[in-house]
């Protein structure tokens, strides 16, 4: 209950959104002069606005690693990517085809788990003037499929999310829950 | 002679190698900066590695900084960056020029971030006694007094701000990272984040509102 009396003056509930978003300038000119002339007659909102000036820059916390470690991270990424082979080839032309048609992720791993298929038991489905993929290429098509999967990551930013909701969030919803 | 642009700004940063035998490589050693996202893309998708290897130079800080907020780790900010430029470069068949190099390899990060974050906490629903532990230390508003050491004020500032961080649902603390330290607008976010961008305006908004309420002491 002593803590409710600390939390900052609310500002109006209809301007909140936009103050936030007229903080960080993302108003059309229309809706930005009508704040303007809000915060001009609406202490509560102007101070509001100003706690939002006054905090959100104190939440980065930036790390300032040495020049050394730069240095090294150049180096570390060279390396990897010397060993790393760029996959560029008939599969990825194939991804980019399917890529800007509004097909699920999942018709697309359905697509291609029959690609597969078709190329293990008949090893003809490709363009006659395309070389046929080698064994090690075949193997990375599981690797796209996972990269694609990576992709849509809502699927593992909801997993995360309801993870972390049955974990039982720290702080913030204890006090709540009590 | 190649190394002459290693003083100039942003040029600086880029990693000098030599491939004399190749012009258009030779040009894009010596004047890299000179290339927008999209040409060294394409000489990459071409197979060009050090057109690619100008690109992590470019965006290596960011890149980095990102994971940091993430991992709060030096190291596994470093492994999950450039886990992402590695991830990148291996599909960069995949990448659809029309869009911004920069939003579909935030995407990617992200991702791992996300990734990153969700065996973290798988590992800490394993341990209970470990997250009791957690809970006492990152519970508390209202913590003791502040030290006279300047120093461990500042550090401790850091953890709570951290811990709010931590805190929040993981689409709104993506949204919020992505806007309040790396700038992006609304717009790139919901590129980034595959939605729309009244939701990203809606994360946003809750995020910062968790956040003032649990950080009111630095307002
Ligand atoms: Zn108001």
């Amino acid at each position: 209950m002593a803590e409710r009396e600390d939390l900052p003056r609310q500002a109006c509930a209809r301007f909140e959104e936009d103050l936030i978003l007229y903080h960080y300038q993302e108003l059309s000119d229309a809706t930005r002069h009508g704040i303007e002339t809000h915060l001009e007659g609406c202490a509560a909102c102007r101070l509001s606005l100003e706690e939002l000036r006054s905090l959100l820059p104190k939440t980065i916390v930036a790390d300032d690693p040495p020049a050394a470690f730069w240095q090294s991270y150049s180096n570390d990424i060279h390396e990897r990517l010397s060993v790393s082979g760029n996959t560029t080839g008939w599969r990825e032309v194939l991804l980019s085809l399917f890529r800007s048609w509004p097909v699920p992720v999942a018709a697309t791993a359905a697509i291609f788990a029959l690609a597969i298929t078709l190329t293990l038991t008949r090893g003809q489905w490709w363009p006659r003037e395309t070389p046929p993929p080698e064994l090690g290429e075949m193997l990375s098509v599981t690797d796209n499929l996972e990269f694609l999967k990576s992709m849509d990551f809502f699927d593992s930013i909801d997993l995360l999310e309801a993870m972390e909701g049955q974990e039982g969030p720290k702080g913030e919803t204890s006090h709540r829950a009590l | 002679m190649d190394d002459r642009w290693l003083q100039q700004g942003e040029a600086g940063r880029i990693l000098s190698l030599r491939h004399n035998e190749d012009p258009t490589r030779a040009m894009i050693t010596s004047r890299p900066a000179e290339f927008g996202d999209d040409e060294l893309v394409a000489l990459a998708q071409q197979g060009q590695r050090q057109a690619f290897e100008s690109l992590v130079e470019r965006y290596k800080h960011k890149a980095y900084r990102i994971a940091f907020d993430f991992t709060r780790d030096r190291e596994e900010a470093k492994d999950l960056s450039q886990e992402a430029f590695l991830n990148a470069f291996r599909h960069l068949g995949s990448f659809d020029r029309r869009a911004k190099f920069y939003t579909w390899f935030y995407r990617i990060l992200v991702n791992l971030c996300i990734d990153y974050r969700r065996r973290k906490t798988r590992i800490r629903m394993e341990s209970l006694d470990e997250r009791t532990e957690q809970g006492k230390g990152t519970d508390g508003i209202a913590d003791p007094a502040p030290s006279a050491d300047q120093q461990a004020i500042s550090r401790q500032m850091s953890e709570r701000i951290g811990a709010a961080l931590a805190a929040l649902p993981a689409k709104q603390r993506t949204t919020f990272l992505l806007k309040n330290h790396e700038g992006l607008s609304i717009r790139e976010i919901a590129e980034v984040m595959k939605a729309a961008e009244g939701t990203v305006k809606s994360h946003l908004h809750r995020a910062v509102t968790a956040l003032k309420q649990r950080l009111a002491e630095l307002t």
